[in-house]
């Protein structure tokens, strides 16, 4: 074993040490930078699950946040005064993402036959459609006004009350969320969903039922932004439909389409690019929209495939870790 | 296992593609369809895969009527395919357009596991694939970024992965050259199996003859003659529909003569060459 392989290795080491001091240290940090990071955190969990249907199907949907709102209302409706209903936060956590589950596969159905500008299209309407209807019900919702007071959360008898406690849970959320995505992408299930997106008729010829396909992406994707959903209810501990609008939709698919498309580290860079970018350029806040422009643009015409590059995915950071420590030589 | 077609008519609004036809394919033997231009043999290899809806008539597989079943559920049930332009997944490595053909087939075999192919005897699979192919190098290698000719290999390959019993094969040696096209004829050639009906349409007519136990000839959609490749090749219809007639013929030579009386001209100008 040579010198270089010990450095490379500690280099490694040193490297993934300071990812998790970095990722220890913001719960010491002021409140404010927790709060930015539980922002990115969700958004994270959001990108990642609306990559299932964007990047790997290729289907484009700009209505995902519906499904957090539905699983934020999951939680305002059974977890707070509203009914006087007051169910656990983890069982409200399945609830929600089975209640998006639900969700998507009833989009899914009707937009099955749809693609491209289409498909966007009828996906943008029913993100609006749901949004309208949370506004309008007012004996369930309280319509514009919202919903207030909700439950604080607690999870195996710990409390979730202060930002920092939901840093922990989104932190160890998101983990899952990766990892259980990275599973599907590396399945059976992903390279289906790839093939889909590349060419739908030979998918079919090959003795594939598309029909499924697509609906298990609506579904997993939403039952990801519904379970969303319930952690920023609890979060907030309110909920009102100005949180769930088209913008929201919007800035879920901009950081897939700057991160990267179909690449969870890409969709990760995307998160803290597009949430931090207006934290900083607070200034300049009504502004806001023409920033995403101007950076969406910018990165279209430099980096068309997204920050990150296609080959620098999970995939790949973990075959290298691999081989570096199991079989050096082959580096 | 064999497949029927009986009376089976296509129209596209008004304008008749298929008439009327009826075919037989039983396993352990090589067919070609063949035609001039617009006589109907994508037609027949489009309606067989449920990519277009039969007009009138029946397609069987065995005991089971196809053309009323959806494509996916044709294609599970033992018709596999390749297509005139290829369509392989780009983005997908070699390996990995072969793996997608073993995605489970129903809900119920996905969820339980039932009948279901491990990881490793769905790569098992595919690699020996690769092998019977040669494509075993380039196994990692995006598929689009494969040379043309290897691309119509992996296309074939993806084609037989899954061993179904009718494989259509349509026109595997378009826009291949000369040698490339004498590989392709070897290697199918050497795909016939008792348990096995390849179809073919292709326009090569050296690869046609030599590989051929029965030629199946179509002219505006209706079968023109069919049997082995020495009954096709001095059949005269069929020299006709591909030749025009006789008369036809000597009015091309005759005009070549004339102009070329004329002089100013070079010599075969205006001469159709077949």
């Amino acid at each position: 074993m040579g010198n270089s392989v010990i450095v490379r290795r500690l280099g490694l080491l040193a490297v993934l040490a300071l990812c998790v001091v970095l990722l220890a240290l913001v719960p010491y940090l002021p409140s404010y930078y927790v709060r930015v990071a539980d922002s990115i955190l969700i958004y994270i969990i959001l990108a990642v699950g609306l990559n299932l249907v964007v990047g790997y199907a290729g289907l484009l949907d700009l209505g995902f946040i519906a499904f957090y709102a539905v699983g934020a209302y999951a939680y305002a409706l059974l977890a707070s005064g509203q009914f006087d209903i007051h169910l656990p936060f983890i069982v409200v956590l399945f609830i929600g993402a089975a209640a998006g589950a639900i969700a998507g596969v009833l989009l899914g159905f009707p937009v099955l036959k749809l693609r491209g500008d289409y498909l966007a299209i009828v996906t943008l309407s029913f993100g609006e459609i749901i949004r309208i209807a949370i506004n309008n019900a007012d004996e369930l919702t309280n319509g514009p006004q919202g919903i207030a007071g909700l439950d604080r959360a607690s999870l195996f008898g710990l409390p979730l009350t202060s930002p920092v406690h939901f840093y922990w849970l989104l932190l160890v959320l998101t983990v899952i969320v990766c990892a259980g995505v990275y599973y599907m992408e590396r399945s059976i299930l992903g390279k289906a969903w790839r093939a889909l997106r590349e060419d739908q008729d030979v998918v079919r010829g090959l003795g594939i039922n598309t029909t499924t396909l697509k609906l298990l992406a609506f579904a997993l994707s939403a039952a990801i932004g519904g379970a969303g959903g319930v952690i920023f209810g609890a979060f907030q501990r309110f909920v009102s439909p100005e949180s769930f609008t088209f913008q929201e939709s919007l800035l879920v698919v901009l950081i897939i389409i700057i991160g990267g498309v179909g690449n969870i580290v890409g969709v990760i860079a995307g998160a803290v690019v597009l949430v931090i970018l207006p934290e900083i350029l607070h200034f300049a806040a009504q502004y806001r929209l023409l920033i995403y422009g101007v950076v969406l643009v910018t990165v279209i015409v430099l980096r068309p495939g997204g920050l990150v590059s296609p080959r620098f995915n999970l995939g790949f950071i973990i075959r290298k870790v691999r081989t570096l420590w199991l079989s050096p030589s082959k580096t | 296992m064999a497949l029927a077609l009986e009376n089976v008519s296509k129209h596209f609004g008004s304008l008749v593609a298929i008439r009327n036809l009826s075919l037989s394919f039983d396993v352990g033997s090589i067919y070609s369809i063949i035609g001039p231009n617009g006589a109907g043999k994508s037609t027949v290899v489009n309606m067989i895969a449920g990519s277009y809806s039969v007009t009138s008539g029946t397609i069987r597989l065995g005991a089971t009527a196809l053309n009323r079943l959806p494509k996916h559920r044709i294609a599970q049930l033992g018709v596999s395919r390749t297509y005139q332009n290829l369509r392989l997944f780009d983005g997908m490595t070699v390996l990995e357009n072969l793996e997608v053909c073993f995605f489970p087939q129903s809900w119920l075999t996905f969820l339980t596991g039932a009948k279901r192919l491990s990881k490793a005897e769905r790569l098992d699979i595919c690699h020996a694939c690769l092998a019977e192919f040669h494509l075993s190098d380039v196994a990692d290698v995006l598929a689009g970024d494969l040379p043309y000719g290897r691309q119509k290999i992996l296309e074939l390959a993806r084609a037989f992965v899954t061993q179904a019993p009718i494989v259509l094969l349509d026109e595997p040696a378009a826009g291949l050259n000369h040698t490339e096209t004498k590989d392709m004829a070897a290697m199918i050639a050497g795909l016939k199996r008792e348990d096995r009906a390849i179809i073919l349409v292709e326009h090569d007519m050296d690869m046609v003859m030599s590989i051929s136990d029965r030629i199946d000839v179509l002219n505006y959609g209706e079968l023109l003659c069919s049997g082995t490749p020495d009954l096709v090749r001095t059949n005269e219809r069929v020299q006709e529909a591909y030749l025009g007639t006789t008369e036809e013929l000597d009015d091309i030579r005759k005009l070549a003569q004339s102009r070329r009386a004329q002089g100013g001209l070079r010599a075969n100008a205006g001469i159709v060459r077949h």
